[in-house]
């Protein structure tokens, strides 16, 4: 009920949306809410409300807004350790619970065929504050066959720890992307999205360590995660959509391809049946598969001599997700709609294509659900 | 990198037909939206960045978080 009112509270904060509802030049819109279940066995849960909106109004105008409640409980794992002889992940903190509040905004005008936005977004926790703006054009061409798409992004972030009151650590980014959304008949689409990032900044996870034991009995080795002060990061994103109208279901497939400069290189696909039952009901059976490789710096045990930089952070490791999802959907009116998903994320080291996945790796294992509501207008 | 993205454009547009506004029907369909429930999407794309080491999305601007 805390985070319902936390929630509540934040959505009055942004008279943004009330402003055209009230001046009654709302065209067409929507506002909902949902919350979003997350629970890892053994480690972490988190639960988050979800309030957004979007409407048009005016000659052209769209807003956008969204504000959510991150609440995280349990426990993160801190430590890598080859105590017992091979290395092993240890939660050496106390269950926390930390909360998280985030809100955007995108206010957007279409220009004859161009629509330019801008957006502000807001994360704030206590332990780290990040600040983004965006600047969106969008044109679109040859009777809106084609979209073309230009948008900048700048986030400016400030890490700190809660075991160490002095650290106060800034972490800049730069986004960029271009991307083009083709109709390919009247029952396919395309699109395609380039996204590239350089980052500058303080990357350390301030409360990962390794703690590496040596066969000749020496004094163990300790390093706290260091990671590089710059990232630069390009994705490539590309989603196909088709109908099929004989049982009019569509279709969906998306394709991400991701690399940066700390070696990383992943892979994302998705493929979901999205399915009209009747006349209210939509079914939306997924499955998504991830895989990436580690990070040059990673490493669960701590070489001789040690190196400046390292992480023993598993999330940079060699490893491969598979995510099956299902979302329902019951249009109740005209107006109201209620919706459902639940899910099961598996990351594991024997789940990375071609094999080869990092013998330390801790099989990851969460299930998730959302429940929401939401009405137009 | 610069060769797969120009073929990714000729496959897209050599590919196409120009469709008329009254033809589009099909492609109005929830199920056709290349941005059906963002904020739904957003918050899923959460959940894997915070426990993958890939990011990136057909957007930019938004903010990021500890993730720890």
């Amino acid at each position: 009920m805390a985070a319902i009112d936390s929630l509540l509270k934040a959505a009055f904060a942004l008279p943004i949306l009330a402003i055209p509802a009230r001046a009654g030049a709302v065209e067409a819109g929507e506002v909902g809410m949902s919350v979003l279940g997350y629970k890892e066995q053994g480690l972490m849960k988190v639960t988050e409300p979800v309030a957004w909106g979007w409407m048009q109004f005016g000659d052209g105008w769209e807003v956008r807004a969204n504000v959510a409640v991150d609440i995280v409980t349990g426990a993160s794992p801190e430590l890598v350790t080859n105590v017992t002889g091979k290395p092993v992940q240890v939660v050496t903190g106390a269950s926390v619970e930390d909360r998280r509040t985030l809100w955007d905004v995108k206010v957007a005008k279409r220009i004859g065929e161009a629509t330019i936005g801008v957006s502000g977004a807001r994360s704030d926790e206590h332990d780290y504050l990040s600040k983004a703006f965006g600047l969106e054009a969008k044109y679109d061409l040859d009777d809106r066959n084609t979209t073309l798409t230009a948008a900048y992004g700048r986030l400016k972030d400030r890490v700190r720890s809660h075991d160490d009151p002095t650290l106060d650590e800034p972490r800049d980014t730069d986004e960029y992307l271009l991307g083009i959304a083709q109709v390919l008949s009247p029952v396919a689409a395309v699109q395609s999205t380039l996204q590239w990032s350089r980052g500058d900044g303080y990357y350390n996870d301030p409360y990962k360590h390794t703690r590496t034991f040596y066969p000749d009995g020496g004094v163990p080795a300790f390093a706290v995660d260091t990671r590089p002060s710059h990232r630069d990061s390009l994705a490539w994103i590309t989603r196909y959509r088709h109908h099929f109208p004989a049982s009019a279901g569509t279709l969906q497939l998306e394709y991400r391809y991701y690399r940066d400069d700390w070696g990383i290189r992943a892979h994302t696909f998705e493929v979901g049946w999205h399915q009209p039952v009747g006349e209210r009901w939509t079914l939306r059976p997924a499955l998504r598969y991830y895989t990436q490789s580690q990070a040059d710096f990673y490493t669960p045990v701590i070489p001789q001599p040690q190196p400046a930089i390292l992480s023993s952070d598993q999330r940079l490791a060699t490893f491969g997700g598979l995510s099956p999802s299902l979302r329902a959907q019951l249009q109740l009116d005209d107006r109201w709609r209620v919706e459902g998903t639940i899910g099961y994320i598996e990351n594991a080291s024997r789940l990375r294509l071609g094999g080869g996945g990092s013998e330390a790796f801790v099989t990851l294992r969460a299930y998730y659900g959302i429940v929401g509501v939401s009405r137009s207008f | 990198m610069k060769r797969l993205l120009a073929s990714l454009l000729a496959l897209a547009l050599a590919g196409c037909a120009s469709v008329a506004p009254y033809q589009r029907g099909y492609l109005a369909r929830p199920g056709m939206s290349f941005e059906e429930s963002a904020a739904m999407a957003k918050t899923m794309e959460k959940v894997f960045v915070a426990k993958e080491a890939a990011s990136g999305s057909a957007s930019v601007g938004g903010s990021g978080c500890g993730c720890n």
